[in-house]
């Protein structure tokens, strides 16, 4: 196959150094189509070391006499150092992880290649289809359906097969509202709140552009979301983007809901940062990250002039404003930005944790996940082709979907006992998000996903993740069910940076990990001792 | 009593107090001499009792015949009290600034209070010096305790006991007095009983412009260093600083004179300078306008964390010197009553496991704090919301004890206690019903009687009811020494003491709760695991015992 082309040097003596803590491994290092491995000489460890090259964010070379050094950068934010026997070698290597760490192409990736023992292709695939969600609404109210306009994605290129629409409107008008809307997106339900009986709609802008086009068909719908909620219901619609923002938008085709047109609904623009400045920030706080010698000031001043937790803040607090308007006021909630599918994503999926219990489960967060992100159509390959360390000009990168869960974080470090998963879980997310053996997060749209036969030929993250094995990693213990809405602290005072990600490898290994290992133990421990209902349940079979 | 003339409104109704994390309550206010009382009539429970030295500075406010009071507390507390009434409301507020300020020491609570717990060990005599010395005799007899201070006659700021090389005689050391700052000879703060490195502290050696020596001094420095062994002098005070010392008498070591001395400069600030950082904080952390750029710059212009890391890292240095280089150390500043203590107590934390547990870290504080002459009563007189710039003020103790949250927050199984021991501490420095933190020495203590007069902290602390509080669920004894991170991105901000009123804990406290009821669950589980093994080992043995004829 055409890897062969790529690569070099089969391999070489070669000696890594993977931070301060672990012991550096000596050994012979082969580049494979998909990972670079390295296998410690036979008076050693049996234990191969091995790394996914797509992981590879970006990669310096240095040689110095017969001999050398490469370092690698990596989309988790590791930084990994290879010190090669041979000049050659180390060229040819190097080479060669350039090359098979930015093949564009998604059907030769790993993921189409991944056969774990123990995993049956296709499992996990069918845990969070759109009828899913739909039955759970379904339950609740009868003001919604489910339509299958979208069956062969014509309608709208990066919305699932399936979406949940007002019933009272027809699949002929929602094509009609789908062309006033940036790529199709028109409204669509994202969650049914059944205490107040509002829901939070998303959609991209409307194309009214600078002649204030109107759509009748976009109207009605959203007077049907009004009047399916309860009569004399109010809605808001969040704008992600300033007022000003928005009214640009209108010379490029896009622009605002008027406030005559949609009678019951009030804008509010909410800023959020997206695209560009959110990477630049992104790849500023990692670059402050790394530098453990400066001073307090310096440090404090980076933090500050990154802008990370600002933008933090911004989306929590915005969400916090969906979710208050939902369950205090009594009001419909549209979100939507430029196209829809990325703060706006961010907006509508942290409203959800902060108001429903059942996405703060493991299998409520995954479902959340799939569906607000995955299926949602969140650009997952072109947001993520690459992180915080890579050199070429970033074009459509942007670590939104960190940034959720970063936020996810947050919220988790101000309810501890609320969410059922751990730290551990975010981690797996971010990590996999960027670079992964699972197709999950492959592709832009589920329209791509199909194309490539993903759902067939690939594993599915949420099997891997749901293994017994993988379940101490990911769960929190001390999780009790809160049924409450949790409403976080948005001050300043009250944001950290999330050392667990941000300073993952630079840090030494933090004893509060060892703490929580510990507790972790005793839990199990009890669970072991005890014999009856554990503290943590037992992953439930899923259908 | 003198009291009652400063109270000249000792009771009003239909108060309205309003403080962190509670609704606002309506009930009576009283004054008495040294407390602040609020309780709603409905039930006749005490919503409020504040001591008055515990109020910091307070506002006051009138808006037509409602007049408002805000006292801000020594603890960074802030609570509003609406009291209908100008005249009523005049009245409170100059008693409270009459009695939250009062001069004579012997008027303060400490001298009133009876306590309502008995007391099974009394404080004063928790913590004597023989008994550290004890604890080194059996290890070493290169020390000796003297008795040189008795009448505070050598050194008004040391106990009366000290530690000192054997090898040196009183009157040497009577001598050494003369030249170092406020009589602050070289005593003994550490030993280290895994290589026999110590570390000494003292006052600023008094060279002056023109060099003066102390033979004396540099025999006592010389006769702590074992044949062919190095030791470091670790000034902490940058070398400028200490350069420009000699102007006012002050100084540092020649090496010269102290050859087998090297000297390094760590400069740590203190004083003035430290009580701005502090107010600029607290400042910073009650800042409501919700920008994030804003607080982090204030953040950083408050330089509270520059602060930590500076005393940290120069604790670290001082570890490294012993643990590593295995040199003993001499550390002093000026006069060697607060930086040095804070380099001298974190070092030892770092290095000795014993400081680590409750019991030795009340005797860390005893030994290098109370008993080292830490001048608490003029360092806490004020916190962070006073107006009147004191220039004795400094937030040293402060500022120890979150460094010691930092490592505690690095190594949260390595400590016996946890946070809200520090906490507790904090407030008892600042404002307390007991004597331990009254006065600047043990000098003054005994002046003021406090061991007859008032209770000890540790004889309230030291009680299985209030242990419980503040032993940590986590701790298993770490025999090894600990070395902190001092990166800047391993410092944080004490949010237990700086956003402790701004931010409700609840869920943090619940997600702490559950994990204690864990850890006591899995205990108790434990122990039933043994007796049942123990009861099957004694069948088995009955068995074969049956067996065998």
């Amino acid at each position: 196959m055409e890897f062969s082309e790529l690569i070099r040097t089969g391999r070489a003596q070669a000696e890594l150094l993977r931070g301060p803590e672990a012991p550096p491994l000596r050994g012979t290092l082969c580049v494979t189509g998909h990972h670079l491995l390295l296998s410690p000489g036979p008076q050693a460890t049996s234990d191969l070391w091995l790394l996914l090259l797509r992981s590879v964010d970006s990669i310096e070379k240095r040689v110095a006499g017969d001999s050398g050094t490469i370092t690698l950068r990596c989309k988790d934010l590791r930084v990994l150092q290879l010190d090669i026997e041979g000049v050659e070698a180390t060229l040819d290597i190097a080479r060669s992880i350039e090359a098979l760490s930015s093949l564009e192409s998604v059907i030769t990736s790993f993921p189409f290649f991944y056969r774990p023992k123990g995993l049956r292709l296709g499992d996990a695939w069918h845990f969070h289809p759109p009828e899913h969600y739909y039955k759970r609404v379904a339950r609740e109210t009868n003001a919604w359906r489910l339509s299958e306009v979208n069956e062969d994605f014509s309608v709208c290129p990066s919305y699932p097969r399936a979406v949940i629409v007002p019933r009272a409107v027809d699949d002929d008008a929602l094509k009609r509202s789908a062309r006033f809307r940036q790529g199709g997106r028109f409204p669509v339900l994202s969650y049914h709140h059944a205490p107040s009986g509002t829901v939070l709609l998303r959609s991209s802008q409307p194309l009214t552009g600078p002649q204030k086009r109107r759509c009748a068909e976009d109207e009605e719908m959203l007077r049907a979301v009004l009047a399916g909620a309860r009569p004399g219901a109010r809605g808001f619609i969040v704008d992600t983007r300033s007022s000003q923002t928005a009214k640009q938008a209108r010379m490029t085709g896009g622009g605002t809901e008027a406030k005559a047109a949609y009678p019951g609904w009030k804008r509010l623009h909410r800023p959020l940062e997206r695209g560009r400045p959110l990477q630049e920030s992104f790849v500023r706080l990692v670059e402050a990250c790394g530098d453990l010698e400066q001073s307090m000031d310096r440090w404090l001043s980076r933090l500050e002039g990154c802008r990370w937790l600002a933008h933090v803040k911004e989306a929590l607090s915005t969400a916090c404003l969906a979710a208050q308007g939902m369950e205090r006021e009594g009001a419909c909630i549209l979100v939507h930005g430029a196209e829809g599918t990325d703060s706006t994503l961010l907006v509508t999926s942290l409203a959800q944790l902060i108001l429903d219990p059942l996405s703060r489960t493991m299998a409520g967060f995954q479902e959340l996940v799939e569906r607000e992100w995955i299926q949602a159509g969140h650009p997952f390959q072109l947001r993520c082709a690459h992180s915080a360390f890579s050199h070429a000009r970033p074009k459509h990168e942007a670590p939104t979907f960190l940034l959720f869960l970063d936020c996810v974080w947050q919220l988790g470090r101000q309810f501890p006992l609320s969410l059922e998963f751990g730290e551990g879980l975010l981690l797996a997310l971010f990590e996999h998000a960027y670079a992964s053996p699972f197709g999950t997060f492959l592709c832009n749209s589920e329209k791509e996903r199909c194309l490539c036969e993903v759902r067939t030929r690939t594993h599915s993250l949420w099997s891997g993740l749901n293994q017994p094995k993988e379940q101490r990693k990911v769960r929190n213990p001390l999780y009790v069910l809160n049924p409450l809405a949790i409403w976080p602290s948005v001050e300043p005072q009250s944001l950290r940076l999330w050392q667990g990600l941000f300073l993952r490898w630079t840090r030494p290994p933090e004893p509060s990990e060892v703490a929580w290992e510990k507790v972790w133990q005793i839990v199990t421990d009890k669970e072991k001792t005890e014999g009856s209902q554990p503290t943590v349940s037992a992953p439930e079979p899923q259908s | 009593m003198e009291f009652a003339e400063l109270i000249r409104t000792p009771r009003v109704d239909n108060v309205v107090l309003h403080r962190p994390f509670y609704p606002a309550v309506e009930g009576t206010l009283c004054l008495t001499g040294h407390h602040l009382i609020l309780s709603s009539r409905q039930d006749n429970t005490e919503e409020l009792w504040l001591l008055h030295s515990n109020i910091d500075a307070i506002d006051k406010r009138f808006v037509g015949p409602l007049g408002t009071i805000i006292i801000k507390c020594k603890d960074f507390r802030i609570i509003q009290l609406d009291i209908p009434g100008m005249e009523e409301c005049l009245n409170i507020a100059s008693s409270i600034e009459a009695l939250s300020t009062l001069d004579s020491i012997t008027l303060m609570y400490p001298f009133f209070y009876r306590p309502m717990f008995e007391v099974i060990e009394d404080g004063w005599h928790s913590f004597l010096p023989e008994q550290e010395f004890e604890f080194y005799s059996s290890a070493t007899s290169e020390w000796r305790l003297s008795y040189v201070n008795k009448e505070f006659a050598v050194c008004p700021s040391y106990s009366p006991i000290v530690i000192v090389p054997k090898s040196i005689d009183d009157e040497a050391l009577r001598k050494v007095a003369t030249f170092r700052h406020g009589g602050r000879f070289p005593v003994l703060s550490y030993y280290h009983k895994k290589n026999g490195m110590v570390i000494m502290r003292s006052g600023q050696p008094l060279t002056g412009t023109n060099g003066r020596r102390c033979k004396e001094d540099e025999k006592l420095i010389n006769a702590t260093l074992r044949a062919g062994k190095r030791g470091y002098i670790i000034d902490t005070r940058s070398l400028t600083v200490a350069q420009q010392a000699r102007a006012k008498g002050g100084g540092f070591e020649q090496e010269a004179h102290y050859p087998q001395w090297r000297r390094i400069h760590k400069s740590i600030e203190r004083y003035h300078i430290l009580q701005e950082s502090l107010i600029k904080l607290v400042e910073a952390c009650n800042d409501q306008t919700h920008n994030m750029d804003r607080w982090l710059s204030k953040l950083e212009a408050s330089n509270w964390l520059t602060h930590i890391k500076e005393i940290l890292t120069t604790a670290c240095l001082a570890a490294q010197c012993i643990d590593r280089e295995g040199a003993s150390i001499l550390i002093h500043g000026t006069e060697g009553t607060d930086s040095t203590l804070q380099v001298t107590s974190l070092a030892q934390i770092i290095l000795e496991p014993r400081s680590r547990t409750i019991r030795g870290f009340e005797a860390l504080i005893e030994r290098e704090w109370l008993q080292a002459g830490h001048p608490f009563q003029q360092r806490c007189a004020q916190s962070a919301y006073c107006n009147s710039r004191q220039k004795w003020e400094s937030p040293v103790f402060l500022l120890f004890l979150d460094c010691v949250w930092q490592i505690l927050r690095q190594f949260p199984c390595s400590f016996e206690f946890n946070e809200n021991f520090l906490i507790m501490l904090f407030e008892h420095a600042y404002a307390s019903q007991f004597g331990t933190f009254l006065g600047n020495n043990e000098s003054e203590r005994c002046k003021l009687k406090l061991q007859q007069k008032t209770m000890s902290l540790w004889s309230w602390v030291n009680r299985p009811s209030e242990l419980s509080k503040f032993t940590s669920p986590l701790f298993e004894a770490n025999n090894l020494v600990i070395w902190p991170s001092v990166a800047p991105q391993s410092l944080h901000l004490w949010e237990g003491i700086f956003l402790r009123w701004n931010r409700s804990s609840k869920y943090l406290d619940e997600a702490y709760e559950e994990m204690v009821n864990i850890i006591e669950h899995n205990k108790e589980l434990q122990a039933k695991v043994n007796i049942l093994r123990r009861q099957l080992a004694e069948l088995e043995t009955e068995d074969g015992m049956q067996e065998s004829p």
